[in-house]
This record gives C-alpha cells, structure tokens and sequence, in this order.
C-alpha cells in the first residue's frame, strides 16, 4: 500500500531529522536516548531537560534537506515544529496528513467546504471600520493617528474564528469515515465549535476541559452539552485537558479523531489549522483593497496557542510592508510568574509533540500558566509563531489582565462590539501601538471572538459595578 | 363629490396635528395646515375605510400579473381597522416628525448608503440562507419524501437576533434628526441591549426601561447593557414586567420629545411605528428573495416565523405578500395550553382592542384589562401584536398557530442536535411548527424558517426543563 511505503519513508526521515539536528547543532547525543516510544503519562509530560540546557538557541536557520513525501511542508518552520511522537502515532499522523493533502486538492471538498463557510459558519466576515475607536485614540493626538479596522469573526457561527478549523476538519474526519471526534478545549470556544460541527455533521463528539476552565466559562459548557457533545472534567488546566484528549485519541485511533483547535501538536497539525484560519487574512487581503486600495500596514492579534494570529497573519507574510504584532497574555505581570508569555519569556523546548517556545522552570518542568482569558492559557505557542519570532518576521508584545479587561470596557462603549477577553488583549496593545503610527495609516485587529462568555468573569472581577 | 370634500379636511387633519399656538412648527407643515377648512376645535374623528386624500387604500386592487396589492398602511397608519395613532396630543407632533423624516430619509441616497454600510459591516449581513439537511432528512417520510428546509440566519448578526436591523436604522435617523437621547423598553433584555449596542455606535445617550421583576430574572443582561454604557430604569408600577416597562417608556417620551428618539423593538405602537420598524426588518424578505433565486431558482413555497410583537415575522413576510403563491405562517406562543389561560397567543385568543397606541388584537378581560401573558420564552410575552399581522390574519393572507412551551424546548434540543445550531426559545416555537406542517407538505416543498435569533441567553432556562 503507498502509504505504508509512506510511514517508511517517514519513520526513516523522522530519525534523519533527529540526525540532522544532532550533526548541525553538536546537540548532544542524549537526545536520541531521552525521547522514548512508549505513551506513558511521564513522557508526555516530562521535558527534556538536557534539550533545553545544553540546545544553544541559534540564529541561524536550518533548512531541512526536501523529503521525499508528496507534500510541500516537511513539518518544520525553521528549526521548530516537526513530530515528536511515539511511533505508533507516527502512521495515523501520516494518514491524516494523506487526506488533509487529498481535501485540499479535492474540488468537491474545497466547494462544500466554501458552502458550508458561507452559510452555515457565515462567511465572510466583515472589516469593520472602527470609527469611534480611532477618534479616541486621534483626540489623544490632535486629530492625527491610524485608522483601525476590526476583523469581526465574532461574527462567525458560534462567536469566534475557531469555527473555520473545526468545521473543515469534522468535514475531512467524516471523510476518514471516524465516527467519533475528540478535542480539548480553553475557553471552550473551540469545543464549541467542534460540538456544533459534529452535530451538523452526525458525529459523536468527546470535549474535554480543565476543571477551573469549566467553571469559568460555564456557559459555554452548557452550550456545549446542548450540542450533544460529552464533556470531560479533567484537573489542571488546558494543556492537561490536552493531553488527556491525546490520550483518549489514542485508546481507538480507527474511530475516533482527534481535532486540534489550534497551531499546535505534531506535523500535519499546526499546518492543517493555519491553512483552515487562513481565509482570515485572505479575505482581509480583498477587503483592505476594496476599501482603501491597499494593504493593512499593521495587522494585529493575540497569541494563546496562535491560530487566530495565523490565520491573519499567514496571507501578509511575504508582503514585508506588512508588520505583524501578536499580544501575548501577561496575566498579572511578567514578574509576577502568573502569566502565559510564551514567546517573550520562555524558552525552546518540545512540547505536545512539536520543538516549539514553551513556559518551563528550570528542570524542564512545564509552568502552569495563568491569564484571566481561559484562551490564553498555553504554556507554549503554535512553532510556526516561534519561527516568525526567531525569524524576526513578526514582533510580539504583552498585555496582562487589567489592560485587557479595561480594553474590554472600551470597545463596549465606544463600539458596542463586546469583544472576547482573548481579542480584547490584542486591543490593549492599541493603547501603546497607536502614538508611535503615523496618520493615517492603517491598522487591522483581529476581533477574533465575542465576549458574551466573559460577561459573567468580568461581573465578579467587580470592576464595572455601578458607582 | 361633497363628501370627498368634508373627507379631504379631516383626512389633512388627522395627519397633521392640531395646531396649539405655543408649540413650534417647521414652516412647511403650517403651510399645509391652512388648507383645512373646517374650524381647528371641532373636527370629527371617525374610523374610516374609504380611500384617504392622499393615498388610496385599494385593499384587492388586481395588477396587470393578477396578484393583489395592498396598501399598508394607509395615510391614517390603519391596516384595515387596525393600527392608527392613539396617543396623547403631545406625542401627535413628535409621531409625525418622525413620519416625515421617515419618507425624506427613504428617498435619501446618502442615507441608504449609509445605513446599508452598517448593515455590511457593523452587523454582518446578508444573513444566510441555509440549507438545514439534516433537519430536512428528519422530516422525510417512509418513502424518502419531504420538504426542503432553509433557515434564515437572523441570529448570526451581531447581538444575535433580528433586532438590531431595527435598533440600528432608528438610532441612525434619530442622529439626523438631531436627537441626543434615546429610551426603549425590553422584556428579557434583547432589545434593551441591542438598543444600548447602537447607542454605543453611534454615541448616543442610551436609557432602557426594564420592569423591576425582569431585571430580577435576567441581571446578566443588565450588566451587559451597562457594560455598554446604557442607564437601566427599574419599572415597580403594575406587574413591574414588559408592559408596564412599555407605558413608562412611552411617559419618558411625552415629557422629553423634543431630545428624545424613542427606540420601539416591535412592529407594534403608533403609526409610524409598525410601518417603520416593518421596513427596516424588511431587508430579511428581500435577502431571501434573491438567495431562493440563486439556490433553486424560484420563491419560497412557505414562509415561517415566530410572532411575539411581530417584527421578525414582518421583515420576512413583507417581500412576499403581494406574492399569492407563498404561504405566510406565524406561530405564537401557546405557553401551556391555549386553553390554560396561561399563554400569550394574542392572534388566536385575543379581541381586537387599543394598546400602546395601536387598535391590533390583544388578551383582554371582560372588563378590557390586559391580560398578563405567559411563555417560556420572554421576547414572545406580549399581550398584544402588531396592527399589520392582525390585518394579514383577518383578510386570510396569512395563517396564525400556536405552539406550547414543551414543543418549543423540544424543538429547541432537535435542532441543536441535528444542525448544532441552537435556536432562541422564541425562533424554536417557529421550528417546532415543522413537525405540524412537513407532513403535510408536497417533496420538495421549498420552507424558509426565519431563524430570528441564537439560543445562548436561553441555555440556562433551556438545561432547567431538558435536565441535560
């Protein structure tokens, strides 16, 4: 069968990578003794100290030899990314990525796919011109600054931009014929997404979310439950909910599916996300033309795991006029220790499979991160942000809690848009962005979610109560 | 003809108001007053069907194609019998302004452009029309026959609901009036929070009216419309619920009308209220048409939709009424029973009466006290309905039902299940009247379902009674 010559090919080029990096970085050989096959909860959970330690983070980017597979991304964005799975995963990540490449290159599928994105998720969604938004930040600067635009995919089916991915992967599960999917879930925007998908679809769907997480965002639990969708109480917080959701994969890899949310994971994942997302920056590409005549000069994001940035991001990155910015979360401050930084305070390491920036103390051991937006809570990042970083392609700052909740209050007033505490983080950075743009020009925020879910956070935090 | 003659005077001076010396008059409508012949203190007011001066009521006049036409409303703001301006004499003046600015913004380009830009942008429309196929498979007979089902997705603009078309095209002409200040009311919170949304937008001072038992059952919602910036007035006089919220609201106005736009959320209140809030809804009938000609090529066969005031029900039927072919179907809510007295199924219980300035159907008692209405879902609460469905109804244009709570949670799980798509409990007593009406319809029966709006501020009421 060809794709079992496939996972040869595979499993060879996977040592060879290992290879590789062993000859081109003098990374000691310790590497090939630590990573282990077997799936046990230690090595999906334990780091690689020794990786991190003695791994000189290099400027320089490898590029990897071209491999001898049918598709164009060999799973690495520079050094970071790639498959750092057992081997019995290995073949089903093959297979995923033979179909993933088969759908896209399927017209019947792309043309469902676009229906479906038309009238059920209903794309596309507007560049909305924040007028009130601009003039407050010109009345600070007599009258001068940008004008900036928002992106609304709080607008999409279900209230954020997760949606886009989880519809065309149920789609491409449904393919596979899997009866069942299963995912994990922060905010529980993504499980919801999926659990609406699944049900369009007819399949079973298995969510799993951290205890606190479920607390906080309930409402999105019980819409969740509505669906028809099972969820699972798991304790710790997202990035336990995702390996559990792993692990469950796992246990019945010919029925069930395991749908990513977000740019992160094993090779084909942060690739099959960010090409689903992409439709974001595509569209925002033929809107900015329609209305101004031209490019965004700035487009900005936040940054949990990175597929609402990608999606923005992904069509602007050879256009260099374009500066990209991601907001990460900076919970209660950098120094604090209780944030989820990833790219601007962690360090390289792999993580849920891929070499990736990560939050980890110094014996590797993966921080728990904290932001009051549950989307937010990933110790580590999407790699094909951490190339972008390295790369020095795309800049990336923070806002912690309070900017973000008080951005939140501005853009209800001023707009009436109530954007997610997530989104509401990539408004915040507007507040430092904004004196340093010259007038006129134009900056596009991707609004990437409603914050109806977070009324309820905010009502407690007590910041809004009537004086 | 003499009486055409005596018809013409009152007909002037019931458009215009009375003139009272001490209130201020744009120029224009003073010229208009010196037509009237009769002496200003003792004109006669009668309910009239006869043709007006200025716009014939031609209620089966049949075009060249053979499809009737219907003037609605005519110059009197009546639908038949139905409709008119019952209200105080100083809410005549500020009814009319708002008539006026009404016709002049319609013909107005730049305001057409310009509200149809928020309506791209800012909301998100067009809406889709989607073809719902597994909630189609459902109702496919033994033999593998059945009707085809669209939904029209209302509840994917922002807020979440039909609402805002109105909420912003109001807020948009109180700005060209010059108005600063705008009050409505809300039942469970809908309309009070798309109404603080465009105050939001458009930088307007925003105050919603909100019975005192309401604001109890959905503080969740009075936050939001805080966080946005609104005042929310508790209401403690009557049952401290939707219609007294309403009364309130409409004694706010008389005492502020010259700084003041009043938002209402329904095709219900004075002329020119249930026409104008018809026109703006009616951009989801005109949607509908072109997309049922790029999907299938023709009309909808049947139109559904669920009736509380009746604005959602409107901006759908409105494009097809003149189409004779198409079937308009309302549904109300049933609450526990028609029969229980515990419902609000206004069209198919109700007597014709005045409310809130309008002569429409409504739930009264014997003694013509409103009646306090019940259903699960808030926004369908309303002892009344708009003038224009009562009219559609008495002339057989359109066809009334009524669905109860439990059909409504049902229908409300089924389609979220089958589509994931959760519905509003008031969108769901339209998709429960499916189950009714599919049985009976033709294979390929083309149905539009308005899907007014998404379910999410019913989850908790929802998970209550399914015990998910």
């Amino acid at each position: 069968m060809a794709w079992c010559k496939l996972q040869g090919a595979i499993v060879s080029c996977h040592s060879r990578t290992r290879h590789e990096l062993t000859d081109e970085k003098g990374a000691s050989s310790r590497l090939l003794e630590v990573v282990q096959p077997v799936v046990t909860r230690e090595t999906i959970k334990i780091m690689l100290p020794e990786l991190t330690i003695a791994y000189v983070p290099s400027t320089q980017i490898v590029e990897s030899k071209p491999l001898p597979i049918p598709t164009s991304d060999s799973g690495k964005f520079g050094r970071f990314g790639g498959k750092f799975v057992p081997e019995t995963l290995v073949a089903c990540l093959n297979q995923l990525e033979l179909h993933f490449e088969n759908a896209l290159r399927d017209q019947l599928f792309q043309a469902e796919l676009a229906v479906a994105l038309r009238d059920y998720v209903g794309r596309e969604t507007p560049l909305y011109h924040a007028e009130r938004l601009s003039e407050y930040y010109k009345s600070m600067n007599n009258g001068k600054g940008p004008d900036i635009y928002l992106k609304r995919e709080d607008l999409s089916h279900t209230g954020s931009h997760k949606m886009n991915n989880a519809l065309a992967q149920s789609m491409i599960a449904k393919r596979m014929g899997c009866k069942s999917v299963v995912t994990a879930t922060g905010s529980g925007q993504h499980g919801l997404a999926t659990a609406a998908a699944c049900a369009k679809l007819g399949l079973d769907c298995t969510v799993f979310m951290a205890a606190k997480d479920m607390q906080r965002q309930s409402s999105n639990v019980r819409l969740i439950k509505l669906l028809g969708a099972q969820v699972e109480k798991v304790e710790g917080g997202f990035k336990d909910a995702a390996s559990e959701a792993f692990r469950y994969w796992v246990g019945d890899l010919e029925r069930n599916y395991h749908l990513t949310g977000s740019a992160v994971g094993p090779h084909p994942c942060p690739a099959m996300v960010r090409e689903f997302q992409s439709v974001i920056g595509k569209e925002t590409r033929i809107q900015a033309l329609e209305k101004w005549g031209g490019k965004p000069d700035v487009v900005v994001a936040c940054v949990g795991t990175g597929s609402n940035a990608l999606g923005l991001f992904h069509e602007f990155i050879d256009d260099r006029d374009v500066r990209l910015i991601g907001v990460e979360a900076g919970g209660m401050g950098l120094e604090s220790g209780a944030h989820s930084s990833s790219l601007t305070t962690g360090e390289v390491g792999v993580y849920h499979g891929a070499i990736t920036y990560l939050l980890q103390d110094q014996d590797g051991q993966v921080i728990q991160p904290h932001s009051i937006a549950a989307g937010m809570e990933y110790p580590g990042v999407g790699p094909e942000l951490s190339f972008l970083k390295e790369s020095g392609r795309a800049e990336f700052c923070v806002a912690n809690d309070q900017e973000a909740l008080h951005a939140y209050e501005r853009l209800c007033k001023l707009e009436g848009i109530v954007p997610s505490l997530e989104a509401a983080h990539a408004l915040a950075i507007l507040d430092k962005l904004v004196p340093t743009l010259h007038n006129g020009s134009k900056v596009v925020v991707n609004c990437s979610g409603r914050g109806d879910k977070d009324a309820a956070t905010v009502f407690n935090r007590g910041l809004f109560d009537e004086e | 003809m003499a009486s055409n003659i005596q018809f013409t005077g009152l007909n002037t001076s019931r458009v215009l108001p009375i003139p009272n010396p001490s209130s201020h008059f744009p120029s224009k409508m003073l010229q208009f007053a010196s037509f009237r012949t009769a002496n200003p203190s003792s004109v006669i007011c009668s309910l009239t069907r006869d043709p007006s001066y200025v716009a014939p009521l031609e209620e089966h006049a049949k075009t060249s194609n053979g499809s009737v036409l219907l003037q609605r409303p005519d110059s009197f703001g009546r639908f038949g019998k139905f409709g008119g301006k019952y209200v105080p004499e100083t809410l005549m003046h500020a009814l009319t302004e708002l008539e006026h600015a009404f016709h002049a913004l319609s013909a107005d380009e730049d305001f057409q452009r310009e509200l149809a830009g928020i309506l791209k942008d800012y909301v998100g429309r067009e809406s889709p029309l989607y073809f719902a196929e597994r909630l189609t498979e459902h109702y496919k007979r033994a033999n593998g026959e059945g009707p085809h089902i669209y939904l029209k997705r209302e509840d994917l603009n922002h807020t979440g609901a039909h609402k805002i078309n109105n909420a912003v095209a109001q807020a948009l002409l109180a700005k060209k009036l010059g108005k600063k200040r705008i009050i409505a009311e809300t039942g469970a919170g809908q309309h009070g929070v798309a109404t603080a949304t465009v105050c939001a937008r458009f930088g307007l001072e925003c105050i919603i009216y909100m019975g005192a038992q309401d604001m109890e059952r959905q503080a969740l919602n009075v936050f939001r419309m805080r966080l946005l910036g609104a005042e929310v007035r508790a209401v403690h006089s009557g049952t401290a619920t939707l219609k007294d919220a309403t009364s309130e609201a409409i004694r706010d106005w008389v005492t502020n009308v010259e700084t003041t736009h009043y938002i209402l959320g329904s095709v219900a209140g004075p002329h020119p209220y249930p026409m104008m809030v018809r026109e703006f809804h009616a951009v989801i009938g005109k949607e509908t048409r072109k997309q049922a000609l790029e999907k299938w090529g023709g009309k909808p066969d049947v139109l559904i939709a669920c009736i509380g005031g009746g604005s959602n029900a409107m901006g759908l039927f409105h494009e097809f009424v003149d189409d004779k072919d198409v079937r308009l179907i309302g549904v109300e809510a049933a609450g526990f029973g028609v029969d229980s007295g515990k419902h609000a199924a206004t069209l198919t219980k109700g007597e014709v009466g005045v409310l809130h300035g309008a002569m429409s159907y409504l739930l009264q008692d014997e003694e013509g006290q409103i009646v306090e209405p019940h259903s699960i879902s808030a926004g369908l609460d309303y002892p009344g309905v708009g003038p224009e469905h009562s009219f559609l109804k008495d002339l057989g244009r359109a066809e009334y039902h009524s669905i109860t709570d439990e059909e409504a949670l049902e229908a409300f799980k089924r389609v979220s299940r089958l589509e994931g798509i959760i519905p509003a409990l008031e969108t769901s007593h339209a998709l429960a009247y499916l189950e009714k009406i599919c049985p009976t319809l033709p294979n390929g029966t083309k149905v539009v379902v308005n899907f007014s709006g998404r379910g999410d501020k019913d989850v908790q009421t929802a998970i209550k009674y399914l015990k998910v």
